[in-house]
């Protein structure tokens, strides 16, 4: 007897694979990138990190801030300026994102689907490891692309655990997919040496350490710190000075994530840093 | 043996009886539109009979654990997949229903030699105002029973899953005269713990086939309360946030029923 044509396969079942797996199943997600193309590409080219913008995270009284620059470039053209790079993935968690922007927010897209997939099928939340852990996966299988020099991310992630120990916890990650827990700060992008460097010597030296900061305080250091940024590396926007143009800035906290609207990072920008 | 016509529609008949015998005992279901979404409600002491499918879809079922579990997956599975490759505004019950779940059940209820869906489905889809909230009931057999206005009756504002066919309909006749759509969350939950009651105590004494009495059905409910604990879940109208459905604890709702 032929096979039936059924909308979907009797003998597969949900809970066996993740989401990432059942789209590729379904030819929905691109095969997994092994490698360079040729083997001449490793030969000529060397691996260029292309993540130009600026990204910032920290822990502070509220929670964990977490702010981006609004620019996309494309080699040394401005493309956009009013891109979104900070993402939220759930009612908890954020990627943001320093990266080829088509495969970063495709990234965000998918992992957010898989967590929801998750939750829909198991019935139950995904614990704050497993979520940095499916995101680490995603970079990985994403690896054979950036050895082909296409398609670089290097996100970092912000959520709240609710469960074991409630708290804010932070997270970066490098192109392969390692990730970093980080105790006070995460910078990645372009900017983000500059950045580092300031949080560095704020959370040492500064009045109060980082996760001392009221949200005031941490939104001004926040835009201090991608003005700073801006001033040397051409990729990141800072604040447009015209005034038109702000920053992302998302706090995730117990209660979930809020997005400061742009009214308030205008005044905190006008008060403390113009 | 099956290739005769006649043996063929026998033991769909047969298989029709026997499915009807194993569902009969399914603790019943109600779905009522209200003001702000949708609420599911049920009386239960072990499995969980409500669930998540996509962000304005819900699922109450009876029937096989496993079978339940098959239909679902593959329902939050084909939900999952339109709603990544295209929206989640995309995301639609009726194509769900229609499209993917009523052909794989009937296909697997006619082929005699393998085995059918031992579960019956109340699908919900919250709308933007009441009117547009849609509710599907999907049976083994693959047959859909909508809201929708029919010849026979007007569009209902709610839906009813149970064990049998009496007492699915002894609950819609106790809902059209109770339930009004612009209910509120409390008017709503309490139709809906009374209207299980007339379903539950239907399966319990099936010969009758009249809508007890108003005492019977308060009396019915408090028993049950006292030894079972509620089930139920809403799907919020309220747009704000992508996704709408929220499960909701027994012990949020023991303070709003009314004696």
């Amino acid at each position: 007897m032929d096979r039936l044509q059924l909308g979907f396969d009797q003998n597969v079942s949900g809970a066996e694979d993740d989401f990432p797996s059942l789209l590729r199943r379904k030819g929905l997600l691109g095969p997994i990138a092994f490698g360079p193309m040729t083997q001449t590409a490793t030969q000529q080219q060397t691996w260029q990190s292309t993540e130009a913008t600026t990204i910032l995270a920290f822990k502070f009284t509220g929670g964990v801030l977490v702010a981006g620059d609004r620019r996309a470039t494309a080699g040394n053209t401005v493309v956009y300026d009013r891109a979104d790079k900070v993402l939220e993935i759930d009612r908890h968690s954020i990627m943001a994102i320093a990266g080829v922007p088509a495969t970063a927010w495709e990234m965000a897209r998918v992992l957010e689907h898989s967590l929801e997939y998750f939750r829909r099928t198991q019935l139950q939340e995904m614990t704050v490891d497993g979520k940095v852990r499916a995101l680490s996966k995603l970079l990985r299988d994403n690896f054979g692309f950036v050895m082909q020099g296409i398609g670089v991310v290097v996100p970092i992630f912000a959520t709240y655990d609710g469960n074991s120990k409630p708290e804010a916890r932070l997270y970066f990650y490098d192109a392969m997919g390692a990730q970093f827990e980080a105790t006070d700060y995460a910078a990645t992008g372009s900017g983000s040496p500059a950045v580092r460097g300031i949080l560095y010597y704020e959370n040492t030296w500064g009045a109060k350490p980082l996760h001392n900061l009221s949200e005031q305080e941490a939104v001004s250091l926040a835009l201090r710190a991608l003005d700073t940024a801006a001033e040397s590396d051409t990729a990141t926007a800072g604040v447009d000075r015209s005034g038109k143009v702000y920053p992302v800035i998302k706090i995730v906290s117990r209660e979930g994530i809020t997005t400061l609207p742009e009214g308030k990072i205008a005044t905190v920008f006008k008060e403390m840093v113009a | 043996m099956i290739e005769e016509p006649y043996r063929w529609v026998e033991a769909i008949a047969n298989r029709r009886e026997y499915i009807e015998g194993q569902l009969a005992p399914g603790s019943p279901i109600a779905a009522l539109g209200y003001r702000e979404g949708i609420l599911f409600v049920t009386l239960g002491q072990t499995r969980q009979k409500l669930f998540e499918i996509y962000d304005r879809i819900a699922m109450g079922a009876i029937g096989h654990p496993g079978d339940i579990e098959r239909l679902r997956m593959a329902a939050i599975e084909l939900a999952s997949t339109e709603g990544f490759t295209r929206s989640a505004a995309d995301v639609s019950l009726r194509r769900l229903a229609h499209y993917s779940l009523s052909p794989v059940m009937k296909t697997a209820f006619e082929q005699v030699y393998g085995p059918p869906y031992l579960a019956r489905m109340l699908f919900a889809e919250v709308g933007v105002h009441p009117e547009d909230d849609l509710f599907l009931r999907v049976e083994y057999d693959g047959e859909i029973a909508s809201n929708g206005a029919t010849y026979a009756r007007a569009r209902q504002d709610f839906a009813v899953l149970s064990g049998t066919r009496q007492s699915v309909e002894l609950m819609e006749t106790f809902l059209k005269s109770e339930h009004k759509p612009d209910a509120s969350f409390e008017t709503a939950v309490n139709s809906a713990l009374d209207a299980w009651s007339v379903g539950h105590m239907l399966l319990q004494a099936s010969e009758t086939n009249e809508l007890p009495a108003r005492d019977a059905i308060t009396q019915h409910r408090q028993e049950q309360l006292a030894i079972a604990a509620i089930e139920a879940a809403v799907l919020e109208r309220d747009g704000s946030r992508p996704i709408r459905y929220r499960s909701l604890a027994d012990k949020e709702l023991r303070s709003i029923i009314t004696q």
